[in-house]
């Protein structure tokens, strides 16, 4: 124990004594934050919308003046068909289109429930989900203006907004959270392995190895204070999405505390593999590059997976990031907990034995 | 016979085909220095690397401290101090943290760490350095500090692997200094160099060369083989002279010593008489001929000399 503490301790020092490190750490960070939080609070306004007006009423007319008062929807486009708001919207000419079918104010005079829909292009979902919120409200506060009440308490108005192409809304705040593991990934393996092999290159360890210090000390003593270093990353993520920009934390801060460590000793154990194979700092770097280019593309940080050609999405199995990520976003945004994430926890699982036992197996062999 | 700190028995290192240590035998005792001379790439650290137990020989024995270094290396690390040829401490940490990381690792802890580093610095003199980063020290300063923090745990066995390389002279008779002190204690040392008056300073020396120890001995014991065999012979021009003298009959070694020539030759009265012939029929401009005290520069000329006629190792 003293001898982990002892380097655990050294350790600290060569990283407080590293400006490029230690700038790093703190820069990459806010760096993210800032280009993926910018994307939250945009309000999006003016969004180009098609309706299709088969009714052709009073009525109709002022529901569409409603829409358009808003300022969250320009009618930019009135096409003729359903087909024609379904090309306009592939196209990308409209975000969204309004259909009101025929019969809507005889229905409502009659004290029938008409049927509105309102279909929203998701590929953009911050637009979106705006778009999904206010036309719920424009809505309602339409109904209560026409004096349009039932004595069932049914609402007369049968509002569907639907999403196409990206039906779980993948919103900015469904970016934040894999801001934790993207971070994780980029920085964690990096900083070990250089640590490491910095050791090795400037031939501190020939005097290591003369003492009767054992390699699994000296393993265990390094990696501590990047363990520090891991958490305090993920918990300046966290707290800043959810301080600054408001993303709800709903799930376990324990249960995702347990999970972050689990990813975090992946990330460790994938630096102390870089080291044991490069011989200087720079081709740590290279080969921890190597693998995390693809990790991010792959894993479902950026594009969804579920889009991907099978051989691609294949390889996401492969990819610890892959698994982190629907872990962090499903015990941040959907409240998940061990329960449903088996799934995810066992690969992980799995992979961080892989690299540790490999790592560790080749370190020593390194030594000798 | 005492129990020896070092007993090295036909020990042999093998890198694919090279072999860099080639049966090294030797033997040193608690008190002693024992000098390590040789070229580069002789296999002295080579030889230290597997004494210290972080090298596994090919074949042959040796025992450090009493512990055997194939089947005990982890009990030999306790026992023993080693300064690498490279220095290997912690640049970016200072001289105090160097050291206290060091003892931590040897389990050195509160009082007992602090007091065993007061020792050292009194020692060496290196306190009024300890809050300097070690990297800033100079080259002298840095051995000093490789050396303290060697012998932090008291090892009762130190491997110093060109300990005096790239230090100014003041500081390399200060480390000797050390040296002298540390096997006046009773500690065993083992010391590469390439400087001749370090080695004269040692106990025994060993001149190894291709991995194989050439010559053991002590600096006396070296010497007197030379004794009575040597010559120093003054003349002009030394260039044509020492090309001259090169082909002489019962030449066994010839170095250039500023303006004259050593001469070691198998018999004294002969070579005189040969030495007066040749300068004569060169047309060589003879001032004086001694035999003198041989230097162990002297004798590794020889040695060296010896080993070329012989040709190259791996023909055995
Ligand atoms: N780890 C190694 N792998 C391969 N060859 C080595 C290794 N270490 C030393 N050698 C070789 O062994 C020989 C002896 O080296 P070394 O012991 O460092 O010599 P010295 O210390 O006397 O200068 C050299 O030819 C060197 O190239
Ligand atoms: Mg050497």
């Amino acid at each position: 124990m003293p001898r982990i503490k002892a380097i655990a301790r050294k350790e600290m020092i060569h990283l407080l004594r590293d400006r490029r490190t230690l700038v790093l750490i703190a820069l990459m960070p806010f760096m993210q934050l800032i280009t993926y939080g910018y994307a939250i609070n945009t309000d999006v306004k003016h969004l180009p919308t098609a309706v299709y007006d088969q009714d052709r009423t009073s009525m109709s007319r002022r529901l569409t003046e409603a829409f358009e008062q808003s300022a969250y929807f320009d009618i930019t486009d009135r096409p003729a068909s359903f087909e024609a708001v379904r090309q306009a919207i592939d196209r990308g000419k409209v975000k969204a289109g309004l259909i009101i079918p025929p019969g809507f104010m005889r229905d409502l005079l009659a004290g029938r429930q008409a049927e509105l829909q309102l279909i929203i292009d998701g590929t953009d979902s911050n637009p979106a989900n705006t778009a999904m919120n206010t036309s719920q409200a424009i809505v309602t506060q339409y109904m209560l203006r026409q004096g349009l009440l039932r004595t069932d308490g049914e609402p007369p108005v049968v509002f569907k907004p639907r999403l196409w192409y990206n039906p779980d809304l993948k919103s900015p705040f469904f970016m934040v959270p894999g801001l934790v593991g993207l971070l994780l990934q980029l920085l964690i393996p990096m900083i070990t392995a250089t640590a490491i092999v910095r050791e090795k290159e400037r031939g501190n360890i020939e005097q290591l190895l003369v003492t009767p210090v054992k390699p699994w000390e000296i393993i265990l003593g390094k990696l501590i204070p990047y363990v520090g270093v891991g958490l305090l990353i993920a918990l300046t993520i966290i707290a800043s999405a959810n301080l600054l920009f408001a993303v709800p934390i709903r799930g376990n801060p324990l249960t995702l505390f347990v999970l972050t460590m689990l990813f975090l000793t992946v990330c460790l154990g994938f630096g102390l593999y870089a080291s044991t194979v490069a011989e200087n700092q720079q081709q740590a770097s290279q080969i921890i590059m190597f693998f995390a280019a693809p990790s991010i593309l792959l894993s479902g940080f950026i594009f969804p997976r579920e889009s991907m050609p099978w051989p691609i999405y294949g390889i996401g199995y492969f990819i610890p990031l892959t698994y982190y990520l629907k872990i962090v976003r499903g015990i941040i945004l959907k409240g998940l907990g061990y329960d449903d994430l088996w799934g995810e926890i066992l690969p992980l699982v799995a992979i961080c034995a892989l690299v540790l036992g490999l790592s560790i197996k080749r370190f020593h062999k390194r030594l000798e | 016979m005492s129990v020896p700190a070092i007993e090295v028995r036909e020990l042999t290192r093998r890198f694919g085909r090279q072999t860099a240590v080639d049966r090294v035998s030797f033997r040193l005792d608690y008190g002693e220095i024992f000098g390590f001379l040789g070229p580069n790439g002789a296999g002295k650290s080579t030889t230290i690397r597997m004494l210290c137990g972080i090298l596994a020989p090919s074949s042959g024995s040796a025992t450090v401290a009493g512990h055997d270094v194939g089947k005990d290396p982890e009990r030999i690390k306790l026992s023993i101090g080693y300064v690498s040829q490279k220095f290997s401490l912690y640049s970016d940490l200072t001289v105090q943290e160097n050291l206290e990381f060091y003892g931590s690792v040897y389990l050195l802890e509160g009082e007992r760490l602090r007091g065993r580093i007061e020792q050292v610095y009194a020692l060496t003199g290196l306190g009024e350095y300890r809050t300097r980063l070690a990297g800033v020290l100079s080259g002298g300063w840095k051995q000093r500090l490789a050396l303290a923090n060697a012998i932090l745990h008291e090892p009762r066995v130190l491997f110093l692997d060109e300990p005096t390389a790239g230090v100014d002279p003041l500081s390399r008779r200060a480390l000797w200094e050390l040296f002298y002190k540390l096997s006046a204690s009773g500690v065993a040392l083992l010391v590469t160099t390439h400087y001749m008056e370090e080695a004269e300073r040692c106990n025994q020396l060993a001149f190894i060369s291709g991995g194989r120890i050439l010559r053991m001995g002590s600096p006396q014991e070296l010497k007197s083989r030379l004794a009575g065999r040597l010559l120093e012979v003054e003349c002009r021009p030394l260039l044509k002279a020492s090309a001259a003298f090169e082909r002489m009959v019962g030449l066994t070694g010839l170095t250039a010593y500023g303006t004259t020539l050593h001469l070691n030759v198998q018999d004294e009265r002969e070579a005189r008489t040969r030495i007066a012939e040749i300068a004569r029929s060169e047309g060589i401009e003879l001032t004086g001929v001694r035999t003198i005290e041989p230097s162990l520069e002297d004798v590794f000329a020889v040695i060296e000399n010896e080993e070329e006629a012989r040709g190259p190792h791996a023909a055995d």
